[in-house]
């Protein structure tokens, strides 16, 4: 805005003020009906639709579905949609870049937009932008609450485990990987990839476990695993798909 | 402020006005107060101008169901956690209300804050001279919604557990700070039992007192500033039509005086041409 804007808005704005109303009973009874409203919504919602206690954090188990709070199932979609490149960047995209600049544009949008116009349809850019970004973070959400959850079962079908692959198997469930990854239909579709056919990439047993003690993010790492039960992993993980099936 | 003595007063009505005086005197409460509640505001300020406020007192809410729930929770990995809130869903009386509006609370908090912020963006009320109010705004969001992130630890259950694990190294993984931002996250390298504390802490703690300091400076700004007019407010309105009709008769004027123009000589009266469209 020009200074002659800024003059010309103060002097508007502190006509509006003249000829308006106290705050106080004009606003603040309209304030008081709708936040009302909203916590009677509130009680009423946690009368009828119970909140649950999970089941407790139990390594062993995988018949659980791994899920953030709905409001970051956006978070999550993105993640996913960038889970299968190899390279890189593009999981530093979702991870860093994306939301980053997402949290910048948001804290400066008004030393972005400085135009004097105000009614929404006379800027079709916002507008735009209001109507995409709703709807980018509305689609997300659906994806995110519709996700197929991994699915519960107390062990992986794959065959020819010999006795390492099969302590191996035991070490992957025992330590939350098929909260995000599927193997043969087995585990969260996500944020990890599908590692059902991770034994075609032929890699030996000494790289898979430097990969699980330092793992690009947001996969953990597992460099506290005791050296044996990371033999036992690695050959489990690289024999999928391959040995075993 | 002097009171008129019209006949005697109640003693104890003497005592109260005497003491409100004395408050007054030195903390300037009234003159606050009637500053506050009794400055004027545009007068076509809409419903939508609600949310906000709603906010905050979903914030309120939330403020005194948590504390009610840190009164039985306990931040102990080995089942403790889990136990406390298993207690407080089932046998504490009331408890699964308070949990069930702690936990709805959150998320109807964020869908304000969200309907909230739209509002403002809608109606550019970010402009000139409240980007500040923005700016202070977007952090409230950003608090918000980590307060959702450190809030779902605490039942420490199986989905919300490696959920945390996938959303703290997202920001280990940041270039640079990254690893830092997880460790102290985490309270060291892995999870654990500092985990869980540090999340409590962080959650009840750390978060609340910012979004408290967030929002003090959003009303300071907010009513510093005063709140927006709505851009199609009735005044508004009436202000851009008398604005276009000038804008017409200037016009009008401009052509009739240009030799040339289609209207030089006027054929025949502008207004009627003005009348015949
Ligand atoms: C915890 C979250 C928040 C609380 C408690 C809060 C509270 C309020 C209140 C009480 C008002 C007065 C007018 C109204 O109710 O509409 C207001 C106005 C405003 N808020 Fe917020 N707010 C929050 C979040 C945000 C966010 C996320 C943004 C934007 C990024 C924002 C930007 C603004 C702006 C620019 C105004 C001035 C609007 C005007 O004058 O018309 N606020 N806020």
């Amino acid at each position: 805005m020009k200074p002659a804007d800024k003059k010309a808005y103060d002097k508007d704005y502190s006509n509006a003020k003249k000829t308006g109303k106290p705050f106080f009973p004009y606003a603040i009874y309209k304030d008081t009906i709708i936040a009302g409203l909203t916590v009677i919504a509130i009680i009423i919602l946690a009368i009828t639709i119970r909140v649950e206690v999970g089941e407790p954090v139990n390594p062993a188990t995988t018949d659980f579905i791994p899920r953030p709070e709905w409001y970051f199932y956006f978070a999550f979609e993105l993640l996913k949609i960038f889970k299968n490149q190899d390279a890189l960047t593009p999981v530093i995209m979702a991870t860093f870049m994306v939301p980053n600049i997402m949290i910048i544009l948001l804290v400066v949008w008004p030393f972005i937009d400085r135009g004097p116009e105000r009614r929404i349809w006379k800027r079709p850019f916002a507008l735009g932008l209001t109507v995409i970004v709703t709807g980018l973070l509305c689609y997300l959400t659906w994806m995110g609450a519709n996700s197929p959850s991994g699915v519960a079962s107390a062990g992986i079908p794959v065959s020819g485990l010999d006795e390492q692959a099969t302590k191996g198997m035991a070490v992957f469930m025992a330590n939350g990987c098929t909260s995000c990854h599927m193997v043969a239909g087995v585990g969260a579709p996500g944020p990890g990839p599908d590692l059902t056919q991770e034994g075609a990439k032929g890699w030996d047993n000494a790289k898979m476990i430097a990969w699980f003690k330092a793992p690009k993010a947001p996969m953990p790492s597992y460099a506290s695993l005791p050296p044996q039960e990371l033999e036992d992993l690695a050959t489990f993980v690289n024999g999928l798909g391959t040995k075993y099936k | 402020m002097t009171t008129k003595d019209i006949g005697p007063k109640n003693p104890v009505q003497k005592g109260a006005e005497a003491t409100i005086d004395y408050v007054d005197d030195r903390s300037g409460i009234k003159t606050g107060t009637r500053w506050f509640l009794f400055r004027n505001i545009p007068a076509g300020t809409s419903w939508f101008q609600t949310l906000g406020f709603t906010a905050m007192v979903v914030f309120g809410m939330q403020a005194i169901t948590g504390i009610i729930l840190a009164m039985y929770y306990v931040p102990d990995t080995q089942g403790g956690a889990y136990k406390s809130i298993e207690h407080i869903t089932n046998e504490v009386t009331w408890g699964w209300l308070v949990r069930g509006m702690h936990k709805w609370g959150a998320s109807v908090m964020i869908i304000v804050v969200f309907l909230h912020m739209a509002r403002v963006f809608i109606w550019g009320a970010y402009k000139y001279p409240r980007e500040l109010t923005w700016v202070t705004g977007s952090f409230l969001l950003l608090l918000t919604m980590f307060m959702g992130l450190t809030g779902y630890l605490l039942v420490w259950d199986q989905k919300a557990y490696w959920a945390t694990v996938v959303a703290v190294n997202i920001f280990a993984s940041a270039p640079i700070l990254g690893p830092y931002i997880g460790d102290i996250l985490r309270a060291g390298p892995e999870f654990g039992p500092s985990t869980l504390s540090r999340f409590y802490s962080i959650h009840m703690l750390v978060i609340p007192g910012a979004i408290a300091t967030f929002i003090g400076l959003h009303l300071y700004f907010i009513v510093r500033l005063g709140i927006s007019e709505p851009p199609w407010s009735k005044r508004r309105l009436r202000i851009e039509r008398d604005e276009e009709d000038a804008r017409r008769a200037a016009a009008r004027e401009k052509a009739k005086a240009l030799p040339g123009s289609a209207n030089y000589p006027a054929s025949w009266p502008v207004e009627a041409k003005e009348a015949a469209r």
